[in-house]
């Protein structure tokens, strides 16, 4: 008895489960990914950020508003692109993306929090408006633009300036030396042939 | 004592003395410490574009590791150029005496002892430029690339302080011991 009692039980829970999923893909349904796109953080440098905007649901989003107000204007600049964009229309089964370039003015570790997006959930004027959130790329450390030059950088510039630097130090003692040896072996030479 | 014996010194005796000495005259010291701060200094650039050091913070470092390269390389290059002097005096002495002789032949006055001072002076003075001029570049070269590859390779990780002082100190310090070398 008790055994078909958690069966009946188990079905009616499945059956909720199916509805309600069922009942939630009939509207829009974004899923929002936010990705850093560069392999190193440097400050003063482009970084590039991608907002993937995956609709999943039956019908279409409408009134898409992406808005992220992750980069404050006192440790980021705005390069390209704009932090908040609006799509009017994000069609089922498909995927918007948008991308933004930003520049760090310090360096440290940041925190890359979520973006927010708010749509309604399809083309009917009563529609729901739902808000969520993008994922969250985390904490990033932005290398000092020093250290990333001291790794990276060929430093043509700066060699060639020391080459210019050293350059009279060496040749000049050379060239005089080498004037007055040439010149006292030419006198002594013709002793060696007589 | 010795300012007494000084007195007694012959013209030609005096400039023997000058040739077989190890002391250098004020203006070739002033161009081995010239050249010595120059050279020592230079090297500044490198740590401060590529090795990122800063300037400011680390001057007092800068002041003290350039002025006691500077003394080590002055002493590198008096005792490279008074080992050298005496072999490049003696490589020179044929054709110095060749080319005094060839212009003072017509000067018929002169004695020959007076031609014969002539001659040491001459090969002195060749001698002492030749020496003076190779010891220079000898020594810069040497002590340049032993500071590119000290700190490019060998101390290259070490904080750029230490990178500093052990790659200036190391290439002055060893030119100034192996130069106290008789070969």
């Amino acid at each position: 008895m008790l055994q078909k009692l958690a069966i009946l039980f188990a079905a009616f829970t499945v059956a909720i489960c199916v509805e309600e999923k069922t009942g939630e893909i009939q509207g829009a349904r974004l899923l929002i990914s936010k990705q850093i796109l560069n392999r190193y953080l440097v400050e003063g440098k482009d970084i590039e950020v991608r907002y993937s905007l995956h609709n999943i649901g039956k019908s279409p989003a409408v009134q898409v508003e992406l808005k992220d107000n992750g980069f404050n204007s006192d440790a980021f600049e705005v390069v390209g692109g704009h932090l908040s964009t609006k799509f009017a229309r994000i069609p089922p089964e498909s995927n918007f993306t948008h991308v933004v370039v930003v520049r760090p003015n310090k360096y440290g570790y940041f925190n890359f929090s979520s973006a927010e997006v708010s749509y309604k959930v399809s083309d009917a004027p009563d529609a729901q408006t739902q808000v969520s959130y993008s994922s969250e790329p985390g904490e990033g450390g932005i290398v000092a633009f020093r250290d990333y030059d001291k790794k990276f950088s060929s430093h043509y510039w700066d060699w060639l300036a020391f080459a210019l630097m050293t350059c009279p130090s060496l040749v000049i003692p050379l060239v005089l030396w080498y004037n007055s040896k040439s010149s006292y072996e030419k006198v002594s030479k013709p002793s060696k042939k007589n | 004592m010795s300012k007494s014996q000084n007195k007694g010194f012959t013209k030609e005796e005096e400039l023997l003395l000058q040739d077989f000495s190890r002391n250098v005259s004020t203006k070739s010291s002033a161009l081995f410490y010239g050249n010595a701060f120059i050279v020592s200094a230079v090297p500044i650039w490198l740590f401060w574009r590529i090795h990122m050091m800063e300037i400011y913070s680390s001057l007092i470092l800068f002041v003290v590791v350039t002025a006691l390269s500077t003394y080590l390389l002055a002493i590198a290059y008096r005792n490279t150029k008074f080992t050298l002097k005496h072999k490049i005096a003696m490589k020179r002495e044929d054709a110095v005496t060749r080319e005094l002789l060839k212009k003072l032949s017509d000067d018929k006055k002169m004695s020959k002892k007076e031609k014969d001072e002539r001659i040491l002076w001459q090969k002195n003075e060749v001698a002492d430029f030749e020496a003076t001029t190779y010891s220079i570049f000898h020594n810069n070269a040497i002590f340049l690339t032993i500071v590119i590859v000290a700190s490019f390779y060998i101390l290259r990780s070490f904080s750029p302080s230490v990178n500093y002082t052990l790659s200036i100190g190391t290439a002055s310090g060893l030119l100034a011991l192996l130069s106290t070398g008789t070969k």
